[in-house]
């Protein structure tokens, strides 16, 4: 018996949907549950999963064309129910017989969706939303519109549980997180690994990858909301910092050598791989502790310094770039950093990251090196005042008491805001970075 | 005695009449002007360790303990360097050191204060004494009897010293209480009680001596009722219309200040021309004080919120 | 480690600073051969003698003024008040006179001045009250009120060592009824810190006193439909712990603010100003107060019972909170 497969409602303000990639080709077989296509509506992108087992008989609707909700997108053979199938279930649920419409907002199985029951309708309508300062303040700090976000507090206020569950399922859709205007981070993830580039690790952000084939002179693709708000952020930081770049070569080979030397026993003790990302959070820290003009804001004509060091290590998934934060990085030791950055690392990936891992950043590391670019001039991350970007750590001819040496050396480039970094200290604390880390005396085990 | 009642007295004209009508001193400002006796007949006999509760009446206390009159002036001119730096003004003057405890303006209160003071010297089996003044208004508010009875029972050296200048405010005595002496509550309370003529400073020295004699051999609290008269305004913006002007000119006869002089120049103590001489040297001493007060800067704003509780930065010490 | 009742550590913090320090020293009415109308300060007098256990006639406002005169003489009293209702007759000299010496004139007041004060016994109007927001309100005195055995004695150690003139509230509900591991050594607890008596993340409830009990069973009972109440003990109402107040406020996001005391200029009023002006992004939800109705204590057990905050308001609040 057929399955149709339809358009899900994914939110109850939304309208209508984009398929965006279907996973499988006419003729595949399918189980029941199994990832079939990936769509994208205003609110969020999902993956959806099939509701029946069967065979992919027919595609419907392309790639990149939007549909009503509930439209039919693709029909199953096989197995399965009625034509009658209810917007997605969660992955344990079976498709019950309900009729579409009665159909609550399914969350995205990649996300936490406001789980409990009841009704109140998301759309606030007259654009009047109930909420409370706590929500406000978090809406305010990830650019959510709240008359997006449905409410199951009293009388359809939007609560805090609610508007965690939104920007969950934002950013496990990948929005690049962090507070008010979001990471113009250049688009490269940190080294999960050593030195060379780690084949494999998917370019930035959702479209790229998408292959372009022109059946006309021109192909035009609609920028994926995601994609929206990057394009965003990245002018709006342009637009409000001063950007001037310094760029400083360090000599990494204290720090490769003791890396190659006790990678093993510290991923033994501790059961965690050893990166070069914990030397340059450390070294990072120490100069920051120097010059905390670097750890700081502009409001206004006021420079407010931040007391707390929060650095943002900025890692790529398949879906996009995301910026999680370890917070308090002044207080952690090498181990306690090294242990923030995996844990960080693995929740990214696993999209289990939290509103307060991707809140509260001071300064952005991130690591245009990865892809073996030499070094790169990121884009500031606002509302910090500085982001450094880390380039490929290569072995160079270098030129030791007058003789040619071979090293690891790697480029640091240090983009800041000249409005109230002058070049002066960024140089010297990009010197005191370069020094700690080419004098690194820190124990690693 | 003669040098402090003089110079008591000049020192308040000169607050009241001169200081306060400059602008200099602002506030409230009470002066003991004709009861000037009580302070100086007891004071003067205070030794070390003895504690004095004198009240706003009583200006020469704190002279004779020992406060600088250039820091008395300056504490009625509010000034930041004075002994409560702005605080408090009046003679709502403390020292531990010197033996003062200051009012309160709720008076009445030292009552209770003055028997703790000497349950102290008990503890420490001193023989020490605590001398309270208070007026005669005063002895109508329950801490006054709290205070006799507490004193009595538990044996306390403790002389009550009753300031009766005749009117509390407006109020004359005959609206304060019925009896003719005040000094029948001494034994209500069982203690020794006298009154006498509270300008007359030798009649002064002589009762409180006896009491404090008391209190020091363990023999417990007295009460000294001083009848005087208040030649001045309740303060120094009262009038004092509702005393009778024959009444205030009567009493004027009876000036403590003049009555010693007489007394001494009379039995050759003294001469004119030293009288003259003590005149100008009060006259001087004030001068300086004053302008030495008058220097004395007026307190920061921001030090209102300092020292208000005690703890190991104590504001106060620095 | 001995287990005492709150009582029984109360008595212990005062004998222990009696015999640390010789300028310590009681007055109150029946304290010495009688013990103390609630025995805190049984066998005392036959321990230090009647220079340091002193009976008084009744005269709160002359027991209060000599302890700022002895205090000033550099001894340390601690003036028991019979019922902390009766400290009323003394109010004069703790706000006239002790509060404001140091402030007015430099030395310090080290006295203390601690009773029974609280309702749920049949008290009836004056051997109930809960009057402490009359002394927090009155800048240059302390005001503690701790809610275990085991603070009871740090706390009255801490406030008898204070150079300033602290009042303690003891909660004579809780006098014989609860019980600590209280240690026997020379311990105190700060003033002016607070303490989470439960961690929670839905609700976060402040209280004091024997409320911090009610808090804790309404606590228990909420627990089983998944509300997780934090419980913030405040212990002294001045200095108040402020971090601690609005850590837990910006951790849970709603708050239920909860005394014994009569509602309208309660402490609870000054703690939802405070968290108004510093925690308002961080509120979910309106501040709720649980309180006593603004009415003198009645006597009769129905009536009482209406009037005291319970465990069962508590919940219902906390529910009222949670759904908003």
């Amino acid at each position: 018996m057929p399955t149709n497969v339809i358009m899900p409602q994914m939110g109850e303000s939304v309208a209508e949907g984009t398929v965006v990639k279907w996973l499988k080709k006419v003729g595949d077989q399918v189980e029941r549950d199994e990832p079939l296509l990936e769509i994208s509506t205003d609110k969020v992108d999902a993956e959806i999963p099939s509701p029946a087992a069967g065979v992919l008989a027919k595609i419907l609707v392309k790639e990149n064309e939007t549909v009503a909700v509930n439209t039919v997108v693709a029909v199953l053979d096989g197995e399965g129910e009625a034509a009658e199938a209810p917007a997605v279930p969660l992955a344990s649920e079976k498709p019950s017989a309900a009729p579409i419409s009665e159909a609550k907002p399914a969350p995205p199985p990649i996300a936490a969706g406001p789980t409990s029951a009841p009704a109140p309708p998301a759309a606030h309508p007259g654009g009047k939303v109930r909420s409370s300062p706590l929500v406000r303040r978090i809406a305010a700090e990830h650019r959510v519109d709240l008359t997006r976000v449905p409410g199951t507090g009293l009388g359809g206020r939007v609560s805090k549980k609610d508007i965690l569950a939104y920007i969950a399922s934002q950013s496990a859709a990948a929005v690049p997180a962090a507070p008010i205007r979001t990471p113009g981070a250049a688009p490269s993830p940190m080294p999960a690994a050593p030195a060379p580039p780690r084949a494999g690790i998917p370019a930035a952000s959702t479209g790229s990858t998408a292959p372009v084939v022109f059946t006309e002179p021109t192909l035009v693709v609609p920028m994926t909301p995601m994609r929206k708000q990057i394009a965003e952020h990245m002018i709006a930081s342009r637009r409000t910092s001063a950007h001037v770049s310094t760029v400083f070569e360090v000599e990494m080979t204290r720090v490769v050598v003791l890396r190659a030397r006790h990678a093993e026993e510290f991923e033994r003790r501790n059961g965690i791989k050893l990166t070069y990302t914990p030397f340059l959070v450390r070294a990072t820290v120490e100069a920051i502790k120097e010059f905390p003009i670097l750890n700081s804001s502009v409001e206004g004509s006021n420079i407010v310094y931040r007391r707390d060091i929060n650095i943002g290590v900025a890692v790529a998934l398949e879906t996009g770039l995301i910026v999680p934060v370890i917070k308090h990085a002044d207080e952690k030791n090498f181990l306690g950093v090294a242990r923030a950055v995996q844990e960080l690392a693995e929740r990214a990936r696993t999209k289990r990251l939290s509103v307060d891992d991707v809140q509260g950043g001071t300064f952005t590391i991130t690591n245009p090196g990865v892809f073996g670019s030499l070094f790169g001039m990121p884009i500031i991350n606002q509302p910090q005042v500085a982001i450094l970007g880390v380039g490929a750590i290569e072995k160079r001819a270098v030129v030791r008491d007058d003789a040619i040496a071979i090293r690891s050396m790697v480029y640091l480039a240090l983009s800041f805001d000249h409005r109230i970094i002058d070049g002066a200290v960024a140089d010297q604390f990009m010197a005191r970075v370069k020094h700690r880390l080419e004098h690194w005396d820190e124990a690693v085990l | 005695m003669l040098y402090y009642l003089k110079l008591t007295r000049e020192s308040e004209y000169r607050i009241e009449r001169v200081l306060y009508r400059q602008g200099k001193i602002v506030g409230g400002v009470y002066v003991g002007r004709g009861q000037e006796a009580i302070g100086v007949g007891s004071a003067i006999q205070l030794a070390e360790g003895d504690v004095a509760l004198p009240s706003h009446r009583d200006f020469s206390s704190f002279v004779i303990r020992g406060v600088p009159l250039g820091q008395i002036f300056a504490n009625w001119m509010g000034r930041g360097t004075g002994p409560t730096r702005g605080r408090e003004n009046t003679l709502h003057i403390g020292n531990l050191k010197l033996g003062l405890i200051p009012i309160v303006s709720p008076l009445g209160d030292t009552l209770p204060v003055a028997c703790g003071v000497a349950l102290t010297f008990q503890q420490r089996r001193r023989k020490n004494v605590a001398v309270v003044h208070f007026g005669e208004g005063t002895t109508s508010r329950g801490d006054v009897h709290e205070a006799m009875n507490l004193a009595a029972v538990m044996k306390l050296a403790v002389v009550f010293i009753c300031n009766n200048n005749a009117y509390a405010y407006s109020t004359p005595t005959e609206r304060q209480y019925t009896v003719r002496d005040l000094s029948v509550r001494g034994p209500a309370y069982g203690m020794p009680g006298v009154t006498i003529d509270g300008n007359n400073v030798l009649a002064v020295y002589g009762a409180v001596q006896k009491a404090i004699a008391l209190g020091r051999a363990g023999g417990g609290p007295s009460f000294i009722e001083c009848k005087t008269f208040r030649m001045t305004g309740h303060s120094a913006h009262d009038a004092a219309e509702y005393v009778p002007k024959e009444l205030l000119e009567q009493e004027a006869r009876k000036d403590p200040i003049l009555r010693l002089e007489k007394v001494m120049l009379e039995r050759q103590l003294l001469t004119r021309e030293g009288l003259v001489e003590m005149e100008r040297r009060i006259h001087k001493e004030i001068d300086e004080a004053v302008a030495y007060a008058d220097a004395q800067p007026l307190p920061e704003g921001a030090t209102a919120v300092k020292g208000v509780y005690c703890g190991p930065d104590c504001w106060w010490k620095s | 480690m001995p287990t005492r009742t709150y009582l029984e550590a109360i008595r212990q913090g005062i004998w222990e600073e009696m015999e640390r320090d010789p300028s310590v020293f009681l007055l109150g009415e029946d304290i010495g051969a009688y013990g103390g109308a609630f025995k805190v300060t049984e066998g005392m007098l036959e321990k230090f003698g009647e220079d340091r256990v002193i009976d008084t006639p009744i005269s709160e406002s002359a027991i209060v003024g000599a302890a700022v005169g002895a205090a000033l003489m550099g001894m340390r009293p601690v003036v028991e008040m019979q019922f902390m209702d009766f400290i009323a007759c003394g109010f004069d000299q703790i706000v006239n006179m002790a509060a404001k010496i140091h402030y007015r004139w430099g030395p310090a007041v080290p006295l203390v001045i601690r009773g029974p004060s609280g309702a749920g016994v049949h008290g009836g109007p004056y051997h109930s009250q809960s009057n402490e927001m009359w002394f927090v309100h009155t800048p240059g005195l302390k005001v503690v009120a701790p809610s275990t055995a085991y603070d009871a004695k740090g706390l009255i150690k801490a406030s008898i060592r204070d150079d300033n003139p602290v009042i303690f509230y003891e909660h004579k509900f809780l006098y014989r009824r609860i019980k600590d591991e209280v240690p026997d050594d020379d311990y105190v607890v700060p003033l002016g810190k607070a303490a989470v008596r439960r961690e929670g993340s839905d609700i976060a409830v402040i209280t004091y006193g024997a409320m911090v009990w009610t808090a804790l069973d309404a606590a228990k009972e909420l627990e089983k439909e998944g509300i997780a109440l934090e419980v913030v003990d405040l212990r002294t109402l001045v200095p108040y712990d402020e971090d601690a107040v609005l850590r837990s406020v910006r951790k849970c996001n709603k708050v239920i603010l909860l005394h014994e005391d009569t509602r309208t200029g309660g402490m609870a009023g000054e703690l939802a100003a405070l968290i108004a002006e510093r925690a308002f992004d961080d509120l979910d939800g309106p501040i709720v107060r649980v309180t006593a109705p603004d009415t003198p204590v009645p006597f009769s057990p129905p009536l009482e019972e209406y009037f005291l905050p319970n465990a069962r308001k508590v919940v219902e609040a906390a529910r009222q909170l949670a759904a908003y």
